[in-house]
């Protein structure tokens, strides 16, 4: 894939162009169509394409297997803690009200960060779906390869011994 | 019959033979560009949609659906031409050469 020149500058810019409408989405959620998680299928889907045009090797390159813990417990963490933020201030979990001095201000607030939490969990669950399937097959491929090559090793030491 | 509706209509006859070629199709390559040209097809459906029912904000659904159409035609290419959406062993070859 590397190799089709038009698929490889489509796609760098198709990429930076995806991230955009995915923080759009994000952002916007609360007056169009969108929201936390649709965001994070796109923002997701970007980092697919990477992977898939230039291959998993520098998918990965871009987007490490570390940033998967790192976005899937941040999101869901900053979810709660925006949800303990309300009792802390005397109401009730999740209630925004309290986060701003105007209650509009910080259901604002609230909805914006509980959505970029969502958002973040999706797109550290999408990519690393993505990234565990599609190494997958590479990986069997090669199980299987080193399967035949042992078992044809025994069964060559099985046929010594027999000749012994 | 207002114009919307006679595109939306029409829209439908071209879904009608998309998915024609998609059934009959010869070739795998047959079936991907009458896919292709469904989700390209849905996208204006999406759009004019929008507009028939008064609601512009359908037109961000229509812009996601063809980002989204894109990113599915080429990964079915990828994994039609190479059997695995992963590394494939050319690739892998030329990565250690780079």
């Amino acid at each position: 894939m590397q190799d089709d020149i038009v698929i490889r500058v489509v796609a760098k810019v198709m990429i930076p162009a995806v991230m955009l409408f995915a923080l759009y989405v994000q952002f916007h959620g609360d007056y169009g169509p969108g929201g936390g998680f649709q965001a994070g299928v796109i923002f997701a889907s970007a980092f697919v394409l990477n992977a898939v045009v230039f291959g998993l090797n520098k998918g990965r390159h871009v987007w490490p297997a570390r940033y998967n813990l790192m976005g899937i417990c941040g999101g869901v963490l900053l979810y709660g803690f925006t949800g303990v933020a309300g009792m802390v201030l005397g109401k009730n979990f999740l209630n925004f009200n309290v986060l701003s001095s105007d209650p509009v201000a910080g259901q604002h607030l609230g909805i914006l960060l509980v959505e970029f939490g969502v958002g973040l969990t999706v797109a550290a669950v999408m990519v690393m779906l993505f990234f565990t399937f599609a190494g997958r097959t590479a990986h069997l491929r090669l199980l299987s390869k080193s399967d035949a090559h042992e078992r044809k090793v025994s069964a060559s030491k099985t046929a010594k011994k027999v000749k012994k | 019959m207002s114009v919307l509706a006679f595109s939306l209509l029409a829209l439908g006859v071209a879904f009608v033979l998309a998915i024609t070629r998609a059934a009959l199709g010869p070739t795998p390559f047959d079936r991907v560009l009458a896919v292709n040209t469904i989700g390209t097809l849905a996208v204006l459906a999406i759009a004019v949609y929008g507009f028939f029912d008064g609601r512009p904000e359908f037109l961000d659904i229509a812009l996601l659906y063809a980002l989204i159409n894109f990113i599915g035609t080429i990964a079915i290419l990828k994994y039609f031409r190479f059997g695995t959406l992963g590394d494939h062993p050319h690739s892998s070859k030329k990565d250690k050469s780079e």
